[in-house]
């Protein structure tokens, strides 16, 4: 039953927690986590997560699933009571090369998984911002993904299989271990950027790809954006590229390019592919284009897949159909990452605005994202003007009707990372 | 009484009216002979035709039919081209059955952002044919393509052979009009590659029509690879084939598709289409590369060397585009070309871990040998998704139990070596009474509470997916006629 008033002392609720899971794993948060949470807890498996969330539920406190705590630290307004932390339930359960496939526990980092399959040429391809910091959990719950979405999908395409703790404990599975699946209802793509608001994610199933053999990349520099736009389109046309971005001049400045606006298009395949692709990216364009390859293709592709948005007053990102991002861009006059592909772009501004200049700024942003049929997200803002925005768009009210629904059934008690997600949900 | 003069069970005649109102004369079908049509998908063995039949042109008919149905608490059915195989769009205590077929514009191609827009009642192939001048294709392709609409493949998350490589409906539809079963009309997703808020969109494709029906999506298209190569590999037998599936995914070569067809397979095809496959060959692999013509040369040699390491007698390429649309036809009409071979067949659905296959043939052959049925196997070999066709006769009725068991007993071993009940099919009836094999009684419970988000009367589709616990489907749908 709810108490009627809830538990929000923070020594009381890591005394409870300590005599559920061992007072060894219960900590104080650490830097930018005492943002998202009071009090930290490392469950060691799903039954210990699974006694957590009833407790919590038993005692109206609110819990949040953190990774390494990078995005609700940026998007909380008020710290959860409790943060879980999956630290402790970071293992790989199943690689199967051959049957190209991955089961792994969700604290666990994309970059480990990655280097378990490295040896086999396999790779989960999702590409996060800073993936050695991203958990599984974390990169599923916030959708993020990188620039390699536009040829290999997002963690959407790939889960094959989801297991989660949701109300009353209870512990969910969806989905399973093969590549096809169509068995019952798909709770994959429901948890797929859900930020925690319906369960906590324990353990992911991938379907994985070959890593290809040869990765180039191609730089053209212009100074105008819709120059860079133009181009980046015929490269699309030309050729299918691994991915595809343009920066703006202070996110070029950045990778250490030139304050100019820069396309930046990946190849990857076998020497043959490589060679036909450079020829064919070469001819489509009516600028200089500049090929790097080996390492310093590496190095580049890895600060475009890392460029950090933490220093900016408001990061936000832009979703649009593709061929309506550069003129919103153009619109929306603010410094820029566009995934040119996919129509989506983290969009900037520098200084600190003041609290109403803020709000000004992502109204303006979401109206011309709404008017090209397309929705704005905030990603991060100054801590000074964060009570100024609403960090999620609203979706249409028959969608959201049903959002609600969906989050009342999984989370009647309102437990999960309460008030942080779209419609105040 | 009805316009044909026969009284429609159960349903007033002021309900009938109104459906008539809202859609035309035309658009409802009441007399017994004429719904005789609908009173079972590709799913054959269980039959049951509706009450009623109503064919919307629009959403909003669509919405004032269900608004109709929800006032007198009426169960509906949804129905596409009910060639779906699991029995999705079997009336199961749903007297009304809504078919979406007229329901069948493209209403918009934007080729710069890779989108169509269509009503559900499209076919599949419409959707590549009215994008392939411009060099694009809709990839998902499933065996019925010709005929299925877009509106069941979003129910049923229906996949078909080009999905190895390019994933199934749920990974190329962006958004849905949903009418509820309330008659509301919700706008889920969108033109664009992200979802505002949680990914309904995620959670309607593969609901088998137990949410709501949809009636528009918009549909990510492809740009067509450059080239194709096309190899025919032959084999003594099946293992051998499959045991060559393995060998290409691990060398890192991700074809378009791979599939397998089994010797009984191959000699039904050939008989009726005569399209030039090796009649004597135990099993035979089609394997489709595509993408840069400048890589696949070298790749067919590296397919062609794996498959004859393998034990391939032959590995032929298709010499252009006629030989490998051959090959292509001869894939898709095998379900047609095995109605040759019995009175009745049952299509199976079932998935292990690719590298399992050999040992599943195996088990399907001891079934086969167990229940005295034949069954051929043409499937989907590279996503370790098989279809064992079991052959019988439906005047049999040891015949027909035994064709039932043999099934049950494939789904079982499929989820005991870490399968699945169904890739592409969906659950519909067919598979209610093995999802406990598969999911526990809080992942089944969680199941219901999603749909309940958006029918909590189960008036859409009723009785499909999650089994009733302690109550004999049977029983449960006395209108169903299960002849066992």
């Amino acid at each position: 039953m709810r108490p009627a008033s809830p538990v929000t002392d923070s020594a009381e609720i890591a005394k409870r927690i300590a005599s559920l899971i061992g007072g060894d794993h219960v900590r104080a948060p650490r830097g930018a986590e005492a943002r998202a949470a009071a009090v930290i807890a490392q469950p060691a498996d799903p039954a210990e997560t699974a006694a957590l969330v009833r407790m919590c539920e038993a005692d109206a406190i609110s819990l949040a699933p953190l990774g390494a705590a990078r995005t609700l630290s940026e998007i909380r307004r008020a710290p959860a009571a409790l943060g879980v932390s999956l630290a402790r339930m970071a293992r790989v359960i199943a690689y199967e090369p051959d049957d190209m496939t991955i089961v792994a526990q969700a604290g666990i980092s994309v970059a480990q998984v990655n280097s378990a399959m490295a040896q086999s040429g396999q790779r989960m391809p999702v590409d996060p911002h800073e993936p050695e910091l991203t958990s599984v959990g974390a990169m599923i719950a916030a959708h993020h993904a990188g620039p390699l979405r536009l040829s290999e999908g997002t963690a959407r395409d790939l889960l094959i299989g989801i297991q989660f703790i949701g109300h009353g404990g209870a512990m969910i599975r969806s989905g399973g271990r093969v590549v096809k699946n169509v068995a019952g209802y798909d709770f994959m793509k429901l948890m797929n950027g859900s930020f925690g608001t319906l369960g906590i994610i324990t353990e992911a199933a991938f379907k994985v790809r070959p890593i290809p053999e040869f990765y180039a990349l191609a730089i053209a520099s212009f100074d105008r954006a819709a120059g860079a736009f133009d181009v980046a389109r015929s490269f699309a046309n030309a050729a299918p590229l691994a991915h595809l971005e343009v920066t703006s001049p202070r996110m070029s400045v950045a990778l250490g390019l030139a304050p100019t606006y820069w396309v930046l298009a990946g190849i990857s395949g076998t020497r043959a592919e490589i060679d036909y692709l450079r020829g064919a990216i070469a001819r489509a364009s009516l600028a200089e284009v500049e090929f790097l390859a080996g390492d310093d293709a590496r190095r580049m592709y890895c600060a475009l897949r890392d460029c950090d948005f933490a220093d900016w007053a408001i990061g936000a990102q832009l979703v649009v159909p593709p061929a309506a991002l550069a003129g919103v861009l153009e619109a929306c006059d603010a410094e820029f990452r566009a995934h040119a592909g996919s129509g989506i772009a983290q969009i900037i501004t520098r200084e600190p605005p003041a609290p109403d200049a803020a709000r000004a700024i992502v109204a303006r942003w979401r109206e011309l994202a709404r008017a090209a049929r397309g929705h704005l997200r905030v990603l991060r803002a100054a801590p000074e003007i964060r009570d100024a925005i609403e960090f999620f768009d609203t979706p249409n009210h028959g969608a959201l009707e049903l959002m609600r629904a969906m989050k009342s059934a999984f989370d009647p008690v309102k437990i999960f990372n309460p008030g942080c997600f779209a419609g105040g949900i | 009484m009805n316009r044909n003069g026969t009284v429609t069970r159960g349903l007033d005649a002021g309900l009938i009216d109104e459906l008539r109102a809202i859609v035309g004369a035309d658009g409802v079908v009441s007399h017994s002979s004429e719904l005789k049509v609908y009173e079972c998908d590709g799913w054959t063995i269980e039959k049951s035709a509706p009450d009623l039949l109503v064919m919307p042109r629009s959403t909003e008919q669509t919405s004032a039919i269900l608004s109709a149905l929800w006032r007198r608490d009426v169960a509906f059915v949804p129905r596409g081209a009910g060639t779906g195989l699991s029995g999705g769009a079997l009336p199961v205590e749903a007297p009304v059955m809504i078919c979406t077929s007229r329901m069948n514009r493209i209403l918009e191609i934007d080729l710069a952002n890779r989108r169509v827009e269509v009503e559900s009642g499209v076919v599949n192939l419409h959707v590549t044919n009215a994008v392939r001048g411009a060099g694009f294709f809709y990839a998902p392709d499933p065996s019925s393509q010709q005929a299925c609409t877009i509106g069941g493949n979003i129910a049923e998350n229906s996949g078909g052979p080009h999905t190895l490589k390019y994933g199934v409906t749920a990974n190329h539809v962006l958004g849905v009009t949903l009418v509820l079963a309330s008659g509301q009309i919700v706008e889920l997703g969108g033109a664009c590659e992200e979802p505002c808020g949680y990914d309904l969109v995620g959670a309607v494709v593969g609901a088998e029509g137990t949410v709501g029906i949809v009636t528009r999506a918009t549909l990510r298209i492809m740009r067509e690879p450059q080239a194709h190569r096309t190899l025919l590999a032959t084999f003594a037998g099946a293992e051998a084939a499959t045991r060559a599936v393995s060998a290409v995914i691990a060398a890192g070569i991700v074809p378009g598709a791979i599939e397998m067809m089994d010797r009984l397979i191959i000699r039904a095809v050939e008989e009726a289409f005569h399209v030039g496959l090796p009649a004597d060959a135990g099993a035979v692999l089609i394997i489709e590369l595509d993408g840069l013509a400048a890589a696949l040369d070298e790749q067919a040699a590296a397919v062609t060397a794996i498959a004859r390491s393998a034990g391939a007698s032959e590995v032929r390429l298709a010499r252009d585009e006629a030989e490998r649309g051959a090959l292509w036809k001869a894939r898709k009409r095998a379900f047609g070309a095995v109605g040759r071979l019995a009175p009745n067949y049952a299509t199976q659905d079932g998935v292990v871990p690719r590298t399992r296959l050999p040992e599943i043939l195996r088990v399907i052959s001891a079934v086969s040998t167990k229940y005295n049925l034949a069954i051929g196997n043409v499937f989907h070999a590279g996503d370790g998704n098989i279809h064992p066709i079991i052959l019988y006769d439906e005047r049999d009725p040891a015949q027909l139990r035994g064709a039932i068991d043999a099934g049950r007993e494939i789904l079982a071993a499929c989820v005991t070596m870490g399968g699945s009940l169904t890739g592409e099919h969906g659950i519909g009836v067919e598979k209610q009474g093995e999802m406990p094999l598969l999911f526990s009684p809080d992942d089944l419970r969680a199941m219901t509470e999603l749909r309940h988000v958006f029918d909590p009367r189960e008036r859409s589709n009723p009785n499909k997916i999650i089994p009733r616990p302690g109550v004999c489907v049977e029983v449960a749908a006395p209108h169903r006629q299960v002849p066992v």
